[in-house]
């Protein structure tokens, strides 16, 4: 039993994903779907951008990695494949979105990580990526975590 | 010895084949039930619950590693207000195995790592006549162990009240906690109106250096003692025998 559970997470944390897996099946967030599979340290979830946003009927893909002590630390959430184009969304899928980094706190669950990044989505007002787009990419070209990067979160409503 | 982490962990080995649809139902439905008091860091039912000013509940061991290890400047996970430790308010159920003996209460095991849970801040009983009441804070709050803490919730409370002589006994594990209120009491020793004696006078030694500034000297206090006792004791057969 205990040995199908990820080497990497603490018990506590493995409880806790079981957990919000569990409400997860039972209450999805609008707009998301959790792939299934037996990792339990690495989530895929598909994001349907909300109707009547420029996101409509736009399909992403959120990867969610959880670190040894979670939920005492954030997740490392980014989106894999095409990243939808967005103005706090850069082109290699890290999200500068504060309560992923500095204002985390254990009381966030994955859906409620979920809900903040559509709302994110669907208060964008244009499809562009960052101004400093190119110039961050290039810095993470060797793997970086968004954790890893030093965020100053933007104070606009986008 | 009932510990209560053993029941958790037996709960926490859910087959975590993720593809198994077949969760436990009846403890998904235990845990809906109960969902009101589900610690918010660890989303299961809060043990040793805490309870922040802002009315926030968790586990003590999560809120504590919280604090202590990972949060930036002790805020609250949910509504991020400063959380200060010894303003926490511990939660003491009925019937629970943490709320056996408090003396005999082994460590929160299996979290070695985390201390005791900060004990109950006792505001005196509360005074029947008066209105506003001005005692000082004067609880046994000796050195990590809380006089009134877990087990005193589950002692029966019966309090009697003649004329101006309020008498309150608790019956349970301790029969020697007697408290006593006497009304129109002389101001001139200290004693203001419905000074409580809120202890057995077994711990008030322990008591005594939370006293007020106004104590008075331990021969008074002794001879009060043991009018207060007697008269305790008189009301105690008065209701025995009525
Ligand atoms: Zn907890
Ligand atoms: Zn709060």
């Amino acid at each position: 039993m205990s040995s199908s559970s990820p080497k990497g997470l603490s018990r506590i944390a493995a409880n806790r994903l079981h957990k919000e897996l569990k409400e997860w099946q039972m209450n999805p967030p609008a707009g998301f779907k959790h792939k299934v599979s037996d990792n339990l340290q690495r989530w895929i979830v598909e994001v349907n951008g909300a109707p009547n946003t420029l996101y409509e009927n736009e399909t992403y893909y959120l990867q969610v990695d959880f670190p040894e002590n979670y939920p005492m630390e954030a997740p490392q959430v980014i989106f894999t494949h095409n990243p939808p184009l967005h103005p706090h969304i850069y082109s290699n899928g890290h999200i500068c979105l504060d309560i992923l980094y500095d204002s985390w706190s254990p009381a966030m669950t994955v859906s409620s990580i979920c809900i903040s990044i559509l709302s994110m989505l669907s208060s964008s007002t244009e499809k562009a990526r960052p101004v400093d787009n190119d110039r961050y990419v290039r810095n993470c070209r060797n793997g970086k975590s968004p954790k890893e990067t030093r965020w100053w979160f933007h104070d606009d409503k986008v | 010895m009932a510990e209560p982490h053993n029941e958790r962990n037996a709960s926490s080995s859910v087959d975590s084949d993720l593809g198994n649809t077949t969760w436990d139902s009846g403890k998904q439905n235990a845990g809906s039930s109960s969902s009101g008091f589900d610690c918010n860091i660890c989303l299961e039912l809060a043990q040793d619950p805490v309870v922040t000013l802002c009315g926030h509940l968790f586990c003590w061991p999560c809120l504590y590693r919280w604090l202590r290890g990972h949060s930036t400047c002790h805020e609250c996970p949910v509504c991020k207000a400063l959380v200060e430790e010894d303003k926490l308010v511990p939660l003491y159920g009925r019937g629970n195995a943490n709320s056996s003996d408090p003396r005999k209460k082994p460590p929160p095991t299996a979290y070695s790592d985390i201390p005791h849970r900060p004990p109950g801040q006792r505001p005196p009983p509360a005074s029947p006549s008066s209105g506003q009441n001005h005692f000082n804070q004067h609880h046994a709050q000796s050195s990590g162990f809380n006089f009134m803490g877990p087990q005193g919730t589950g002692a029966p409370m019966a309090a009697a009240r003649f004329g101006n002589f309020t008498f309150s006994a608790g019956f349970g594990l301790f029969p020697s906690l007697f408290g006593f209120q006497v009304h129109g009491f002389p101001d001139g020793n200290g004693f203001g109106p419905g000074y409580p004696f809120g202890f057995p006078m077994g711990f008030h030694g322990a008591a005594r250096s939370y006293a007020p500034p106004a104590a008075v000297s331990d021969q008074q206090e002794a001879k009060l003692s043991r009018l207060l006792m007697f008269l305790g004791f008189i009301v105690f057969l008065y209701i025995l025998f009525l």
